[in-house]
């Protein structure tokens, strides 16, 4: 178990306006089922109570040492996409589950009220906090996920070509709702920021072309970053795949505070915090395949590195490439997140 | 019009990903000839179906495959052009019934055990297809069994893996030694996001390739 540490989000804060905090800060965007168990003492979550599974995930973040604690849309039945029927194991197709593949379907589709929704919840977790803690929330998928999700890659990638129309009515008519959806949690006074989280990349290359990204899905990336920012709040992209053409949109155009999601085998996250590090603060980080099969020390040993360097340097937070799933063994989370006790014994 | 030139037409419509006449792509194309017209027209000139695959259709995957492999094409290019490459092959079926045309040789495809992901396997059959192979897709989540059973019906077929993710990824080991227990000439090649040239050699596999276009090539030279 790591050593306690009582929170401060002022440490986020000066970690995503790029300054280095004042002590040695995590960041992680989700945290399976068994550590949250372990973390927070409750072995499963409470299904009677409204605000049980969310109390169980403060109490497992604050006993992580964490400065804020992830609330993601799925947990507080705000905006959603309803999909159609995938299969899912491991993992998804992501040409499963289409529902919008013509006019028609787009028509059809019963297009959800971003208004409508659990906000309550962000509020009324005011009182279960812990002091100097905040709240990232995060949505429901974004806009190329949801796109996805709805029209299938395949389908999705060929209208981008052959119906440019439909396309950008699909592309409207989901931004505009992840747009409010945003405006609504950014003003929340426990909202302290928000993760706008859309996959955008394969291994070697983003998953559609730059001209397609900049056309349909960035624009309203740089609306939603406009309107967290209008409510004093931070936006932080998690956004996986090979990235490196489009960074400069990311940093310079949409105007994001920080970047996560990062892998070996794409841009290693130091590589990465060398490359862009002074531009935007880089979250997290350690690969999830280092982190699931390296021995403990080379872990701990990594990730102490990384996080020296941002503490010369600020702008970083030591975590994961990418969330700590359950194929992750504890012990091995548990030995990058001691990296900042290891630093704080000898700074 | 004289053979060479419709079958370079033929090329640079599948690269282009110009299925038919209706197709609104490229912009200053519009009206004009699509790869199934002019495979179509081809056949109707006399030009043997398997100088239309090898001369025509084939070359023109092989450049957008280039393209993808240098990052200046996307996979709705590699999509729009496989449309294009099978809107021609439809006048050609007949032709590879009959035996008229031989194909390079046969793949076994997959996604490995408990990975759902089949962008990137798509990919290599829509790459290898265009390079005149046949595949077999066993589709998403497929068992040890039954890659074994594939390749006990097709011999000669070489294999390839698919998985994205690094739990599944270990599944490939498996797969890879109980093909090569069963015939170790077999040939196991394997892909996908978290794969690397030293898992490769880790679970005996002949090869990794980062992208479908250098796995095609590859295949070339052996």
């Amino acid at each position: 178990m790591p050593t306690k540490h009582e929170p401060d989000f002022a440490n986020m804060i000066q970690v995503l306006s790029r300054q280095i905090p004042s002590r040695p800060t995590l960041f992680e965007f989700g945290l399976n089922d068994r550590l949250l168990g372990v973390l927070s003492g409750e072995a499963s979550e409470d299904p009677s109570s409204r605000l049980g599974p969310l109390r169980r995930i403060l109490k497992a973040f604050h006993a992580a040492g964490y400065d804020y604690a992830t609330v993601s849309g799925f947990r507080t039945n705000t905006l959603s996409f309803p999909k159609g029927v995938i299969e899912e194991q491991k993992s998804k197709s992501l040409n499963a589950g289409s529902m919008i593949t013509d006019r028609l379907g787009f028509e059809k589709y019963a297009w959800p009220d971003p208004n409508i929704g659990d906000y309550d919840l962000y509020y009324d977790l005011k009182d279960e906090l812990p002091a100097g803690m905040k709240l990232i929330a995060s949505g429901n998928g974004g806009l190329l996920e949801n796109a996805i999700d709805l029209v299938g890659f395949e389908t999705l990638s060929l209208m981008t070509l052959l119906d440019e129309g439909l396309t950008t009515d699909i592309f409207d008519a989901i931004g505009s709702r992840l747009l409010r959806f945003y405006e609504i949690v950014a003003a929340i006074d426990t909202v302290g920021a928000c993760i706008i989280n859309d996959d955008w990349g394969f291994k070697n290359q983003t998953m559609f072309s730059p001209e397609m990204l900049r056309r349909w899905i960035f624009p309203w990336h740089k609306k939603m970053v406009a309107t967290i920012h209008n409510s004093g709040k931070f936006a932080i992209l998690h956004s996986c795949g090979q990235l490196r053409d489009v960074m400069d949109d990311v940093i310079h155009d949409m105007n994001f505070d920080a970047k996560h999601s990062f892998e070996d085998q794409i841009t290693p996250v130091e590589t990465a915090y060398s490359l862009w590090g002074d531009k935007i603060a880089i979250l997290g980080g350690i690969d999830m395949d280092f982190l699931a099969r390296k021995p403990l020390d080379l872990i701990q040993a990594r990730s102490l590195q990384i996080l020296e360097k941002g503490m010369v340097k600020g702008g970083y937070a030591l975590g994961s490439g990418n969330s700590i799933p359950d194929y992750i063994p504890d012990e091995n989370y548990f030995a990058m997140i001691s990296a900042r006790d290891k630093y704080l014994n000898n700074p | 019009m004289m053979i060479h030139d419709i079958l370079a037409q033929l090329t640079q419509v599948v690269a282009l990903g110009k299925i038919n006449k209706n197709t609104p792509l490229p912009a200053d194309m519009l009206g004009q000839d699509g790869a199934s017209e002019l495979a179509f027209r081809a056949l109707e000139q006399g030009i043997t179906p398997q100088a239309i695959l090898n001369d025509g259709l084939l070359p023109g995957m092989s450049i957008i495959g280039e393209k993808f492999s240098r990052g200046e094409a996307f996979i709705a290019n590699m999509l729009i052009s496989a449309q294009a490459m099978n809107a021609a092959m439809e006048h050609l079926k007949p032709y590879f019934a009959s035996g008229e045309i031989k194909s390079t040789g046969t793949l076994v495809l997959g996604t490995v055990q408990g990975d759902l992901h089949d962008i990137g396997k798509n990919l290599v059959k829509m790459i290898l297809k265009g390079d005149g192979w046949e595949v077999i897709d066993l589709g998403t989540n497929v068992s040890s069994e039954a890659f074994l059973n594939a390749i006990s019906s097709h011999s000669d077929a070489i294999v390839g893996l698919s998985a994205l993710l690094t739990t599944t990824m270990l599944n490939m080991g498996e797969v890879t030694e109980t093909l090569k227990k069963h015939n170790p000439e077999t040939r196991v090649y394997i892909g996908g996001a978290p794969v690397s040239q030293s898992f490769c050699q880790e679970i005996g596999a002949d090869g990794y390739f980062r992208d479908p276009h250098s796995f095609a090539k590859s295949l070339r030279l052996d």
